[in-house]
């Protein structure tokens, strides 16, 4: 193979600013965390808790998780398919364009200028930047798979093939509005059929941002890192059909109990239950893969996390849809408990496995030696204690919360009023704050940790950058 | 070996398993949501200024923390009012029913306190609500609306408007707007008349001639339900001076359970009569002396 | 029966009959090797 070839610059930038924008989603959740404690910290309009939560979340999601899949895609296609990417001066521009999105979005989110929209903030002038910069990099990956030297596809490819659709579909269809003026923008469904359609988008971003291409990159990092292959190439087929046809149906359990029709629903609480199916079809496809290598989970640090990121997504799959019962949800919907559950997808599954792959092309695009496998273990027990103390503290204060909204006293009425079950809630919050810190200290150890690789890092042929 | 080589034929496959659950669950439901058989003549658009606040309120994110949607469980529906109908958010574009209530629900919001509630709320709300954690909105005061702009946004959204209630906008702050806004939520159908709880059977102070030791432990009731309108020390602010001579218990009671919505005192039934005999004691008896009795 | 309530079961069967047959086809004998090999190539590119 002519190595050469392949485009490991493209790939580089967006590990380096995916980082950088991951950084800014912990800072500012570090931040909202400490104002649910004091709202005094709402220190002026624009760093309100109402403004900074959709930077959070946006920076995550679209900083962190898509930019580090743009870098990772961009990598495994190359390999995968054997030849350079279809277009290089296409890359370079989507990595300009994407920064400059998430400026965009950063700047107007603060201003204000927002849609409402969970995880569709953005005003329809950023909406339209973000649509270009999708079919420009759905162009480079999809042309490049077509003109691929390797006959046969692995499922990797085919994740990421659906990723680019359904990121489309989803996208383009609750991105519709009519626009008032550059900065503000009416949705075009109203009431019911508008939670319906946020929805649908809602849960199927989950899907296609935070599920699809993490699996893509899981099923390619595990066996790269193991030396050995999937246990099953054939069940993550079936697995990725069934995950793509089942998931669609899911986006009304987050609208138990409200004026969307019962049957959708029931339709939603029921593939909720089903998908479990297909998503633990990739979680017993990844630790049947470890046969005969589990003493990997001490020797190789990447092993770890790839590990523990697919052991969260099955608990977060099997937690999932428990809450999309509606019984479980008419309890639980509403309270703390639910960003337990986010943070354990976000933290645990999506961001372990992306640690794991980054370290595993570090070595590789920059042909060093990775500066401290110490300093990674230290990285991965820091992010794993921030996180499993946030998810905790989370679902207790959720459980306490939701109890007490709905207690009754024995003459039917209300025993606690709003105020005494928020009172409640204080230490619990503190003590999430306090995990934000944690996994903040280990995200800061993991950027010193590439930074030193790649400035001290020792030079090493890329045939024995492989880590094991 | 078809569409596993095939990217092209794997794309329209996996775009069309995406399709069957999506045409499904979200666009057949348009032919029955919105449409004359859920909808509700009393539900009206927004007013101009009443839209205003709502822009406000998606321009500060309100609904991360509230939500806007009643459930129909029994907590629910006595902790924020009868549960949410389909026919009463037709105008609502974009949806706002959010997905958490760090703060309550504010689907019901609507006249359950005085507009001077909320500007002394918007203002600083944990000091005006001790242990609330909700960022103060005392910046609101000092931006104005601009008329014009609206027009545009009533125009785009077809809502009726007069030129009288365009003109009106002149010198109304934001925070005018958000409150009409709030003054809005939920209010369109009559369902305040339609759950008004009952008091069953005859009022007996279970509480008659407690001591005041026992009322200071009542004290953080009263604090927390009543002195925001009433004044620390019953001096009365938004709401009356509290002479608690003045009134029967069995009148103080019902005032407290059922409120006096026409002028602005919510009804406090949701605390179950327990606590608002407390209340009624600590109101009546607290401030006379030990020697009440 | 309704009609709507035949289109109904209609569909639900016809999406099992989907599925059976991607089952069926990618666990078929003739095709494993085939099917497999993806899984092993991947690991050859370094």
């Amino acid at each position: 193979m002519e190595k050469a070839e392949y485009n490991y610059d493209i790939v580089r930038s967006f590990v380096n600013w995916s980082i950088l924008w991951g950084l800014v989603a912990v800072l500012v959740g570090v931040l909202i965390a400490f104002q649910l404690v004091n709202p005094d910290l709402n220190f002026a309009p624009f760093l309100t808790y109402g403004r900074l939560r959709p930077l959070h979340t946006n920076a995550g999601i679209f900083g962190w998780g898509i930019g580090t899949f743009f870098a990772l895609f961009y990598y495994m296609v190359q390999r995968l398919c054997r030849r350079p990417l279809w277009s290089d001066g296409l890359a370079k521009f989507q990595l300009w364009f994407f920064n400059a999105t998430i400026i965009a979005a950063a700047v107007t989110l603060l201003l204000g200028y927002n849609s409402s929209k969970e995880y569709h903030e953005l005003e329809w002038p950023v909406d339209i930047m973000v649509v270009i910069l999708w079919v420009i990099f759905s162009v480079n990956i999809t042309m490049t798979i077509v003109k691929r030297k390797e006959e046969p596809m692995y499922i990797s490819l085919w994740y990421m093939l659906a990723t680019l659709v359904g990121v489309a579909v989803l996208y383009l269809v609750n991105a519709a509005a009519v626009p008032v003026s550059l900065f503000k923008s009416y949705s075009a469904f109203a009431g019911t059929n508008d939670a319906n359609v946020q929805w649908w988008f809602g849960h199927n971003a989950v899907a296609m941002v935070l599920t699809t291409p993490p699996l893509a990159v899981f099923y390619y990092f595990l066996p790269k890192s193991t030396g050995v292959p999937i246990y099953s190439h054939r069940l993550s087929i079936i697995a990725f059909w069934s995950l793509i046809f089942m998931y669609l149906w899911t986006g009304a359990h987050h609208l138990l109990w409200t004026p969307v029709p019962d049957w959708i629903q029931t339709l939603a609480m029921a593939f909720s239950v089903m998908l479990i199916a297909p998503s633990w079809g990739s979680v017993f496809n990844g630790y049947l893969s470890m046969k005969g290598q589990w003493h990997q989970m001490r020797d190789n640090y990447l092993v770890k996390f790839l590990i523990l990121g697919i052991t969260f997504y099955g608990l977060q799959t099997l937690q999932g849809p428990s809450q999309a019962v509606r019984s479980f949800s008419a309890f639980i919907h509403y309270s703390e408990w639910v960003p337990g559950h986010v943070h354990m997808g976000a933290m645990g599954w999506v961001s372990l496995v992306l640690f794991a792959a980054i370290y595993y092309l570090v070595p590789k695009i920059y042909d060093r030696k990775l500066y401290s496998i110490g300093l990674a273990n230290l990285h991965f027990w820091l992010v794993l204690i921030g996180q499993l103390i946030n998810s905790l503290s989370m679902w207790v204060a959720g459980l306490q919360q939701a109890s007490m909204w709905h207690s009754l006293n024995p003459d039917g009425s209300l025993t606690y009023t709003f105020m005494e079950t928020l009172a409640e809630i204080y230490p619990y919050w503190f003590v999430r704050a306090l995990s934000g810190i944690i996994y903040l200290a280990g995200v800061v150890v993991f950027i010193y940790n590439l930074y030193m690789t790649v400035r001290r890092g020792k030079e090493v042929p890329v045939a024995a950058a492989q880590t094991t | 070996m078809i569409w596993e080589k095939n990217p092209v034929l794997l794309l329209v496959l996996a775009t069309c398993a995406i399709l069957v659950g999506t045409i499904i669950t979200m666009v057949l439901p348009f032919a029955w949501v919105n449409t004359e058989a859920d909808s509700i003549a009393s539900v009206k658009p927004y007013t101009p200024l009443e839209l205003e606040g709502r822009d406000v309120y998606i321009r500060e994110g309100c609904n991360n923390c509230h939500t806007q949607t009643v459930r129909p469980l029994v907590a629910d529906v006595l902790r924020y009012g009868d549960y949410s109908k389909s026919g009463e958010f037709v105008y609502d574009r974009p949806f706002l029913w959010g997905s958490r209530r760090t703060g309550p629900d504010l689907a019901r919001l609507g006249g359950k306190y005085p507009d001077e509630w909320h500007y002394k709320h918007m203002q600083d709300p944990a000091g005006f609500v001790p242990g609330s954690n909700m960022p103060a909105y005392a910046f609101l005061s000092g931006k104005t609306v601009d008329p014009e702009y609206t027009r545009k946004k009533m125009a785009a959204l077809n809502f009726p408007y007069t030129e009288d209630q365009i003109t009106g906008l002149a010198g109304k702050t934001e925070m005018d707007a958000i409150i009409a806004y709030m003054q809005k939520l939920g209010s369109d159908i009559p369902w305040r008349e339609a759950v008004a709880a009952e008091i069953v059977g005859e009022l007996v102070n279970p509480y008659a001639g407690v001591d005041h030791a026992t009322m200071e432990a009542w004290e953080h009731l009263y604090k927390e339900n009543c002195a925001a309108c009433h004044g620390e020390h019953f001096e009365g602010g938004i709401g009356p001076e509290l002479d608690g001579a003045s009134l029967e218990e069995n009148d103080l009671f019902e005032i407290i359970y059922n409120g006096v919505p026409e002028n602005g005192m919510p009804p406090y039934s949701s605390l179950g009569a327990d606590k608002v005999w407390k209340i009624v004691n600590f109101v009546k008896y607290y401030n006379i002396g030990e020697d009440h009795q | 029966m309704k009609s709507a309530s035949i289109l109904y079961l209609g569909v639900t069967f016809g999406l099992f009959a989907v599925f059976a047959v991607i089952v069926f086809r990618t666990y078929s004998r003739k095709r494993k090797e085939k099917l497999e090999e993806p899984k092993q190539r991947m690991l050859e590119d370094d």
